[in-house]
């Protein structure tokens, strides 16, 4: 009975929604951790996390360890985002709120271009640490691989981290003191600039790490454009969640993954992405700022 | 000047710059070019003794708008009875994307918001226009440009709802997701738009007859095809730049400028936020599918991959690179676009590259996207901008 239950259609779709869910929900976590500090919604956000993974996979031969190659990659992220944040981004505060948009979307530009010039566009296989072959049960598939659950534990382990660091130490109390009120945090001691600098740099930590597992995926590969889809999902996870809700990024993530398997399962995997618009238009009609923010007026 | 003396100097100048705007194009046309040349000036010293004329333009803005778009389209028209096709070809092009920035410009420059999704909108009058002609090839170009129109209306309305209750960044990202969304939607409705492959219009757009009766058998102009695409293009970009000159300056218009600035204090004067919102991003979304509908028409065909995000990218840099919110902007943006690919080929001529090489073929994203990012840190107001602000600068001297 079990068996029939594990391998039944509806179950897999559940398991393979959750796999690609987790992913939203990365980034979907990336893009409220700098929202939340600096008020921007980082548009590059899935380039910069690209380049860090050509970085790390690419400048190593491919025969190298595969946990020293996304090590380099996270690295290369966390510089990648420090920098941005010192160079570009910090002469955008109280700029128009579409100053900081184009501005993004401009180095979404530059970073996709750079990198097809130096990588060229087309795709790149990258090693993968466990089998991506389903376990068997009763000699039926569980949509389930051993592939699958790292991406899982992965991304379990890089929330709690996050939540860890901000609950429970003084830096993560400071990074929440400079985002609510940086005048107050400033005078207490607070070194607001530096906090809002680490805020990008884990946030695009956790952007490569993400796109590690989506590039070390074998039918997505590694392309210069390879993280625009998963950053629009992401990004659609987020805005229903609230971009200022860490939790409700995670939650909405998986939801979004899980409900749209089975919309490519049960009706057409072209409707995917129009369902998750449609979700999009709706939530945001229904809750401007999200289903997980408290709803409070904009102050002006 | 009285008000009287001052109405019938403009009834005057405006009928003889009309006569002669009408007798540049007939007399170049058919050859006679010496009389073209002579009716062509007159239309310009008659338009521009108008528009010059500071008490003319507050009295009479609408009709200094017509004239400056007359006069625009008249130089243009003439130009393309001595350009080559290919110049013709991008002459087409570029006022058509001109016209797609007029819409961007207008809701970013008005109402404060952005999109990244304008691309698709383009797409979604090119695949109208495509569509309507694959099941009724006689159908005049004009109807099916004002279907184009309704179509991307329609779409934008759709999207735009949310717009009533968000903020800048949502909107961008919501438009980003239709931008990388729209190939999918493309491929769920795959019978009608040609899946990946696109559509071909059933016949290249020929000059109808009657008009080559008009002008003449012997036209140059309406003889090949691009010029007479090029004739159309422009003709279009001259009404939807007069329609969005008024725009900018209705009633409608100031109240938007009122939401960019303080969105307060339009709400306090009795400005409807939601409205105003929703009609900028409609009013965009329409341009968009109006240039998408002209590139159907000078392509002769529609392929989904045209329309994907990097052209949404695109037109945003050439937005904000012209001037963001003014006119003269998006027509530089437009002239730019026209010539960009002639520029990188220079470019890469010049420097030796391999134009065949990965480098050459990123340039173009290279450049644009740098320059994107210069602009808005450095003018963020735009090549307008600092021409606007240079011409300050003279005149205070």
């Amino acid at each position: 009975m079990m068996d029939t239950f594990l391998t039944s259609r509806n179950v897999a779709d559940v398991l393979g929604g959750l796999t690609n869910g987790v992913i939203y929900s990365l980034v979907a976590l990336s893009l409220v951790l700098v929202w939340r500090s600096t008020r921007i919604l980082n548009f590059a956000q899935g380039a910069m996390a690209m380049i860090a993974t050509y970085i790390g996979f690419a400048v190593l031969a491919p025969t190298t360890n595969y946990w020293v190659s996304m090590g380099i990659a996270i690295l290369a992220g966390m510089v990648l985002g420090g920098l941005t944040e010192r160079v570009l981004v910090r002469g955008l505060y109280g700029k128009p709120e579409i100053n900081p948009i184009v501005a993004m979307v401009g180095f979404l530009l530059v970073l996709e271009s750079v990198a097809a010039a130096i990588w060229s566009t087309s795709s790149r296989g990258l090693p993968t640490p466990f089998s991506i072959v389903d376990y068997q049960l009763a000699h039926k598939p569980v949509a389930l691989s051993p592939f699958a659950l790292y991406e899982i534990v992965t991304a379990l382990v890089v929330m709690v981290f996050i939540a860890l660091l901000f609950q429970y130490t003084k830096v993560g109390l400071q990074l929440r003191a400079a985002a609510l009120a940086p005048e107050v945090s400033r005078l207490l001691g607070v070194r607001v600039g530096r906090m809002l600098t680490l805020g990008w740099i884990l946030s695009t930590a956790v952007g490569s790490i993400t796109a590690v597992l989506v590039a070390s995926n074998y039918f997505t590969g590694l392309t210069p454009t390879s993280m625009d889809g998963v950053f629009a999902f992401g990004f659609i996870a987020a805005a229903i969640g609230g971009l200022d809700s860490p939790v409700g990024a995670l939650v909405s993530g998986v939801a979004l993954g899980i409900i749209l398997q089975f919309v490519g399962d049960y009706l057409n995997s072209n409707a995917i992405i129009l369902v998750a618009l449609g979700m999009l238009v709706v939530s945001l009609m229904a809750r401007p700022n999200g289903v997980f923010t408290r709803s409070a007026q904009r102050r002006v | 000047m009285g008000p009287r003396l001052m109405r019938s100097r403009v009834v005057w100048t405006t009928s003889l710059t009309l006569l002669a705007v009408l007798v540049s194009m007939f007399a170049t046309s058919s050859a006679r070019s010496g009389l073209g040349l002579s009716a062509f000036f007159v239309a310009l010293l008659g338009g521009g003794s108008l528009i010059s004329s500071t008490a003319i333009r507050g009295a009479h803005p609408v009709v200094t708008r017509a004239l400056i778009s007359l006069v625009v389209v008249d130089v243009t028209l003439l130009a393309t009875f001595r350009l080559s096709a290919t110049a013709n070809d991008n002459l087409a092009i570029g006022a058509a994307m001109s016209i797609v920035l007029l819409g961007l410009s207008f809701l970013t420059g008005s109402s404060g918001q952005i999109s990244l999704g304008n691309g698709a909108f383009m797409g979604v009058g090119a695949f109208t226009v495509a569509i309507w002609a694959n099941h009724h090839a006689t159908t005049p170009i004009a109807f099916v440009l004002v279907l184009a129109v309704i179509a991307g209306a329609l779409v934008g309305l759709l999207l735009g709802l949310p717009a009533t209750r968000l903020r800048g960044p949502y909107l961008a990202g919501m438009t980003l997701a239709f931008a990388v969304a729209f190939g999918a939607i493309l491929n769920l409705f795959g019978t009608w738009t040609g899946g990946d492959s696109g559509l071909q219009l059933p016949e290249a757009i020929y000059a109808p007859r009657w008009l080559i009766r008009i002008f003449g058998p012997g036209t140059s102009s309406l003889t090949y095809n691009s010029a007479w695409l090029a004739d159309i293009a422009v003709l279009v970009t001259g009404v939807a730049l007069f329609f969005m000159a008024n725009l900018f300056a209705s009633r409608t218009g100031r109240a938007m400028r009122l939401v960019r600035d303080n969105d307060v204090a339009a709400e306090l004067v009795g400005i409807s936020l939601p409205r105003t919102r929703v009609i900028a991003f409609v009013v965009s979304a329409a341009y968009a599918a109006l240039g998408g509908g002209l590139w159907t028409l000078i392509n002769n065909s529609v392929t989904p991959s045209t329309y994907g995000f990097a052209l949404s990218i695109t037109i945003l840099s050439l937005v904000v690179i012209g001037g963001i919110g003014t006119i003269p902007g998006a027509i530089i943006g437009g002239i730019i676009y026209a010539y960009s690919a002639d520029a990188i080929a220079w470019i890469t001529a010049h420097t030796g590259l391999n134009s065949q090489g990965n480098v050459a073929s990123q340039l173009n994203g290279i450049i644009f996207g740098g320059l994107l990012i210069l602009t808005i840190l450095f003018a963020p107001m735009g090549l307008a901008g600092i021409v606007r602000h240079w011409w300050a600068a003279r005149a205070r001297k």
